[in-house]
């Protein structure tokens, strides 16, 4: 270095305030306490359980992203990493494990972690396989071990998956309780109500993965996804980096299955489908991949709009103060895929990386240089 | 290095290495040959670099200059020969090793991490050598690696001002001064550019070339410079090694290489009586 240099610290850019350093995980907590009551209220779904599938599938997609958004890989059969996550302790709860009885708190927890030991081994070594075969062969790659994991489960090996069926009784352990759809956890004597045990599952997972992707170990994620032959030339490992992208891309994957599992009282085949694989790419992109609140975004939009458009059948219509005018919008309605798909077109079509998360930045920024200018 | 320095224009047969061994040179390259099918684009290359030379390798278009780059580098494998670093055999090492060894490269054309800051693009392989090939530093923010030194390496090569702008925005000049600036940030003792001039105006041009000088002079670095501009590479090399049809056919000062009666007929052609 030349000596004659100033000091350096005075170049350095400024780090961002604590605030903007920390303002994803605000957002998460927001997003925690605001989400059911909005989505909730009688002017939108009026309905409460609606949440906790948001947030389940959420938290997934943003899994999925990890792999895709930061990393530049399209995995199209996350769905086996989820499904893992479903059938596991669904499994076990329902056969019970070693010396722990079908259906005790106990051989679930066993169960979580044999689900997450099990996804975190298969993902790194199906990783080394495939993670250097290049982009489409990857998608491709995943797409049919997805595929297998599917068949096998629909074959019913040893009576353990139920086939085409799933598992509906006996998967949920003592601590759930289920009174007229509404779930509560039974723990230390209290009832808690679900939605909160998925809130705190969410915001540790999330911010778990916040903190991947602001570390260094994720800016060499990104690193790799903009420019893989120059990480390679400037000394970044880029395989193992892909390798362990995929393999915590699939334990939180994982993560929100387990909670589905127990959402929806069991495993469903649908869970490891292609269409569930297929639905979160969908959902990613419909959010934008760029982005930590892209997924989220995306799996909150389809979710509502997918729940929003099949409620919505009738549509009243006040001209005068007696008469009410009555659409029927249903037969349009059941085609409710067709106008998400128009929806995911025009935002592809418009910024396929920004997304509706990007348009909402876009939409902040202007806002307040507006509020600036005044 | 010869004795003999030849200012005008002589009759004598190429000089040819090796004046050293490239086993223990600072970078060496023995026999080093490469073939894609039937075609051979490097043919038995040699060369010897001593410590802190700045050698320019030059040879007309399709001469094999970027597949020799592209062997030394690792980006693609030898079909024979070898390559030395510092007297250790380093051909079987994978790409990625390499800056990490000690020699870096920047790319023809602008590789970068276009989405990036300039910043970020020089603070991501400063954090790159200092962790590692991998590492699985998870557990702290990329606000608390190598930011002081990005922020160094950045102002020397004249950067100091735009470490805020997006790396893609950057005019074309600049984008190789980034390229430059990030192969300076793996920390190397050998540093191997590839035509870093390219696309620049004659003012940035000399800029460049007294940017290459200076890094060199200021950090003792040995430097590889494939380059076209006749200008800088007899303004600023040491030696100069002509490349034909994939093999060296002459080494030596530029006022000797200028005056080889070979190089000139198989390279300068009609700029003979230019130069």
């Amino acid at each position: 270095m030349s000596a004659d240099s100033e000091t350096p610290a005075s170049r350095v850019p400024d780090t961002p305030s604590a605030f903007e350093q920390y303002r994803i995980p605000l957002g998460l907590v927001v997003l925690v306490l605001f989400l059911r009551p909005v989505v909730s209220s009688d002017l939108l779904l009026g309905f409460e359980a609606i949440a906790n599938r948001m947030l389940i599938i959420m938290l997934f997609v943003a899994a999925f992203n990890l792999l895709f958004g930061f990393t530049g890989l399209l995995s199209f059969g996350h769905a086996m990493f989820f499904g893992f996550g479903v059938y596991v302790p669904a499994i076990v709860v329902l056969n019970g494990l070693g010396g722990l009885a079908p259906g005790g708190s106990v051989t679930f927890f066993a169960g979580v972690a044999l689900a997450l030991l099990s996804v975190g081994v298969f993902s790194y070594l199906l990783a080394l396989l495939i993670v250097g075969k290049g982009e489409i062969y990857f998608a491709l790659l995943t797409l049919a071990v997805s595929q297998a994991i599917y068949f096998i489960a629909l074959r019913d090996p040893w009576g353990l998956t139920g086939g085409s069926n799933g598992l509906t009784r006996g998967t949920l352990p003592e601590f759930v309780e289920q009174t007229r759809g509404q779930i509560t956890i039974q723990a230390f004597g209290a009832s808690v109500d679900w939605y909160w045990v998925v809130a705190v599952v969410f915001l540790l997972a999330m911010s778990g993965l916040w903190q991947v992707v602001r570390s260094p170990f994720g800016r060499t994620l990104i690193a790799i996804r903009d420019n893989e032959q120059l990480a390679r030339a400037m000394g970044i490992d880029t395989t193992r980096y892909k390798v362990w992208s995929l393999t915590f891309s699939g334990l939180l994957s994982a993560m929100a299955g387990v909670l589905l599992e127990i959402n929806n009282s069991g495993a469903a085949i649908e869970n490891l489908g292609v269409l569930t694989s297929g639905d979160t790419v969908l959902m990613a992109v419909l959010g934008g991949i760029n982005y930590f609140f892209g997924p989220i975004t995306g799996a909150f939009t389809w979710l509502f709009v997918e729940d929003f458009l099949t409620d919505f059948e009738v549509w009243h219509i006040p001209t005068t103060e007696l008469a009410i005018v009555s659409v029927d919008l249903g037969p349009a309605l059941q085609f409710w895929q067709f106008f998400l798909g128009a929806l995911f077109v025009v935002v592809v079509l418009t910024s396929p990386e920004e997304g509706i998360w990007g348009y909402v930045r876009t939409l902040g920024a202007g806002v307040k240089r507006r509020l600036e200018e005044r | 290095m010869s004795d003999e320095v030849t200012t005008g224009r002589t009759d004598r047969p190429a000089s040819v290495e090796p004046e050293t061994d490239p086993q223990s040179a600072a970078l060496g390259v023995e026999n080093l040959t490469r073939t894609f099918g039937e075609v051979v684009a490097v043919d038995g290359a040699s060369l010897a670099l001593e410590s802190g030379e700045l050698r320019a390798v030059i040879g007309p278009n399709g001469a094999g200059k970027t597949t020799l780059f592209n062997c030394v580098m690792g980006t693609l494998d030898p079909t024979a020969g070898s390559v030395y670093l510092d007297g250790r055999d380093i051909t079987d090492a994978p790409e990625q090793r390499r800056p990490h060894l000690g020699m870096a490269r920047s790319f023809q054309s602008n590789q970068l991490f276009a989405e990036q800051t300039v910043f970020e693009n020089v603070r991501l392989v400063v954090q790159t050598a200092r962790r590692g090939a991998f590492s699985m530093d998870l557990f702290r923010s990329h606000y608390d690696v190598g930011r002081d030194r990005a922020a160094e390496i950045a102002e020397t090569v004249g950067l100091g001002s735009q470490l805020e702008s997006a790396a893609k925005n950057l005019p074309h000049g600049d984008q190789r001064r980034l390229g430059i600036a990030m192969a300076l940030a793996t920390d190397p003792e050998v540093l191997l550019l590839d035509e870093p001039t390219s696309g620049m105006s004659p003012g940035a041009t000399t800029q460049t070339a007294q940017l290459i000088e200076d890094i060199r002079d200021d950090r003792g670095l040995t430097v590889v410079l494939v380059e076209h501009d006749m200008d800088v590479v007899l303004s600023v090399s040491d030696r100069i090694s002509v490349l034909d049809r994939g093999r060296v056919i002459a080494t030596g000062p530029p006022e000797e290489v200028q005056g080889d009666r070979t190089v000139q007929d198989a390279y300068l052609g009609g700029m003979r009586e230019e130069l």
